[in-house]
């Protein structure tokens, strides 16, 4: 029994390492005097102190999290509808269709994807830039959101929403009161999806950057043909630690939550029993 | 009285081919507590929805005081409704549950807080106003559903099944407050059930269904007593139904002897069946009753014994006694006219009511 405990502790730990382990090792050299991550010739910040010196660097990063915070509203917002829609269908020949549809975006190749909005975008003659980066990340990130949220439809009891009815609701009312609250944790996890598929994504945005417009990934994949310069690993290190701020934040906030609502039930059943 | 508030006139609802209500009319006088009762699948949500309009009919005329009210939209009508599940609204605590519908109406906050505290107290859950729905069990979930709907002084109130999810006793306490909140608002109450001891405990009127139809309407006594026919009288309660023939008025035959009844108005040696509940069954030795019966089995139940015997047909009789006897012993049956209802077969209630009217 302990030893199975051990076991299992230990293959925990491998896990972890492996995935980890890539990215320590990039923070490490972020702080190398030297100018490579062959050997580490002691500490410093010159290259951090580069990339704030970078403006190019630091407007492309600016220009990165606008597409993504851009990008994941505007699907989520059209996902979240379109999610309502599909509930609606009430042929389901009609609804597993258009869900295939969707999945299909899902899983096909970024660079199909990338390669037909270039072609459709020349075709139609829009400039390739902001706009074309915003509305293919739109594009690629609706079928996220609609998965996202379309579960959360699906659990949520068409009953409640008789009941808002029942007590004069309109239907706008009934959306924006009952559906909407109660999908609420979907359409956010819609959100942080797009969001972070945003960021991420490469393949689609290198055919539709264009000339003068670059987001992250493209940029350093472009630097990176020059050799890696520990600028970047400055950069990664700084989001790394970004992220940890993030997670740590919606941890503390779900933590704080929870022990509020305790405490108002303690608070409650204090009341009543006087 | 204030006179009938709600009117089905030749209600047909049809989902795609299947008709699921056949043909209902019925008439719901204000302030009664009413109750639909029959086995699942025969319709009683069905009607409700109708009512409360999330359905509309495939042909006949739904009647609210005395206005058509087929196209009138849920959120316009003045009913409502405590749903099976309770459908609380889960993001809401409890006071903002019941403030739901005022606040959809836009009355002043001040009013609403008054309203909110008077429906909780009503509903015996004073205090728990910040509670989230998570954070209670399933009978103070049930009061909170009750008081959102209240809140709204609904004309009629509608409740499908609310009590099926809470346990035995809970359920009997809530029975109980139900009643007394509708004699004390003198709100109709629509109340849907499958359990025939909770009909007959609440209501003032019944209506029995069955496959999409009413078979029969009445006070909980009525249709105990009277039943109209073979299902009504199984469904209702514990019956012996044994199969007769009617010799004359106020004669029956059945088992091979003739007894004396109160029924009346039907063809001379007709097939019928006739009805004696267990509870009218006295014991007594062999050969000294109407009747002789041999005890299969006895089961002490508390109050009574519960027994099961044959006659010399082979017909089941079941019977309930405060004495015990001895399985495989031969005892003698006696009960009075009055216990013997007889049944004939296909009577309409129309027609049921016009002979009972006569002859009784
Ligand atoms: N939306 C629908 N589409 C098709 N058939 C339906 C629909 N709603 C109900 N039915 C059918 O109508 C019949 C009556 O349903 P209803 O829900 O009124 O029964 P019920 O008497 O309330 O039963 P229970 O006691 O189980 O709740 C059932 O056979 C059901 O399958
Ligand atoms: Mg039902």
């Amino acid at each position: 029994m302990k030893k199975k405990f051990h076991l299992s502790n230990l293959y925990l730990i491998l896990v972890f390492a492996v995935l980890y382990l890539p990215i320590l090792y990039l923070i490490f050299y972020s702080f190398n005097a030297g100018k490579t991550m062959d050997k580490f010739t002691g500490f410093s910040w010159q290259h951090y102190l580069t990339l704030f010196a970078d403006t190019r660097m630091i407007s492309i990063v600016i220009n990165t999290v606008i597409i993504a915070v851009l990008s994941a509203l505007i699907a989520t917002l059209i996902g979240t509808f379109g999610a309502l829609g599909i509930q609606q269908l009430r042929k389901r020949s009609l609804r597993n269709c258009i869900l295939s549809l969707n999945n299909v975006l899902m899983v096909s190749p970024d660079v199909i994807i990338g390669a037909s909005f270039l072609i459709f975008f020349t075709f139609l003659g829009i400039k390739l830039g902001f706009g074309s980066v915003l509305l293919s990340h739109i594009a690629f990130s609706i079928p996220i959101v609609v998965l996202m949220v379309l579960p959360k439809i699906d659990e949520m009891s068409q009953v409640m929403i008789d009941a808002a009815y029942d007590l004069g609701a309109t239907k706008w009312q009934a959306l924006t009161r009952v559906v909407l609250p109660a999908i609420t944790p979907g359409i956010f996890a819609g959100y942080f999806m797009a969001f972070t598929y945003s960021l991420d994504d490469f393949a689609v945005t290198f055919f539709v950057t264009g000339n003068g417009f670059s987001t992250l990934s493209v940029e350093i994949y472009s630097r990176a043909r020059q050799g890696i310069d520990l600028e970047v690993n400055a950069l990664s290190t700084l989001m790394f630690v970004v992220s940890l701020l993030l997670v740590g934040g919606y941890y503390a906030l779900t933590r704080y939550n929870e022990s509020k609502k305790i405490h108002r039930a303690r608070a409650a059943e204090e009341e009543i029993s006087q | 009285m204030a006179g009938k508030v709600i009117e089905f006139r030749h209600v047909i609802k049809s989902f795609d081919e299947t008709q699921v209500l056949k043909q209902i009319d019925f008439e719901i006088e204000a302030g009664k507590f009413y109750t639909l009762l029959g086995p699942s699948g025969c319709g009683k949500t069905t009607i409700l929805r109708l009512i409360a309009g999330f359905l509309h009919p495939t042909s006949g005329e739904i009647l609210f005081n005395g206005q058509t009210i087929n196209e009138v939209p849920a959120n316009q009508r003045q009913v409502n409704t405590v749903f099976q599940d309770y459908a609380l609204f889960p993001h809401l605590n409890v006071e903002q549950n019941v403030a739901f519908g005022l606040e959809i109406k836009k009355v002043d906050k001040k009013i609403i807080k008054n309203k909110i505290s008077d429906a909780l107290k009503l509903v015996q859950l004073s205090g728990y106003g910040q509670r989230n729905i998570d954070e209670l069990s399933g009978g103070q979930k049930q009061r909170v559903a009750i008081a959102r709907a209240i809140v709204n002084e609904p004309k009629v109130l509608l409740l499908d099944e609310p009590l099926s999810a809470l346990d035995h006793k809970l359920r009997k306490e809530m029975q109980g407050e139900l009643r007394a909140l509708q004699q004390r608002l003198g709100i109709t109450f629509i109340f849907v059930t499958h359990d025939q001891e909770e009909a007959l405990a609440m209501s003032d009127q019944i209506f029995v269904m069955n496959a999409g139809k009413i078979l029969q309407s009445g006070t909980p006594v009525d249709i105990y007593d009277e039943p109209i026919n073979h299902f009504v009288a199984d469904f209702i309660g514990e019956s012996n139904i044994i199969p007769g023939k009617m010799k004359d008025d106020y004669i029956v035959t059945f088992d091979g002897h003739d007894f004396e009844c109160v029924d009346a108005g039907m063809k001379t040696n007709e097939a019928v069946e006739i009805v004696i509940r267990p509870e009218d069954l006295d014991i007594a030795p062999a050969n000294t009753g109407k009747m002789n019966v041999t005890v299969d089995t006895q089961l002490f139940r508390g109050v009574d014994y519960q027994i099961t015997a044959h006659d010399v047909n082979d017909n089941e009789w079941k019977i309930n006694s405060i004495h015990k006897t001895t399985v495989g012993q031969m005892v003698g049956l006696n009960f009075d006219p009055e216990d013997i209802h007889v049944m004939r077969f296909g009577e309409d209630e129309a027609t049921f009511d016009a002979r009972l009217e006569q002859y009784e």
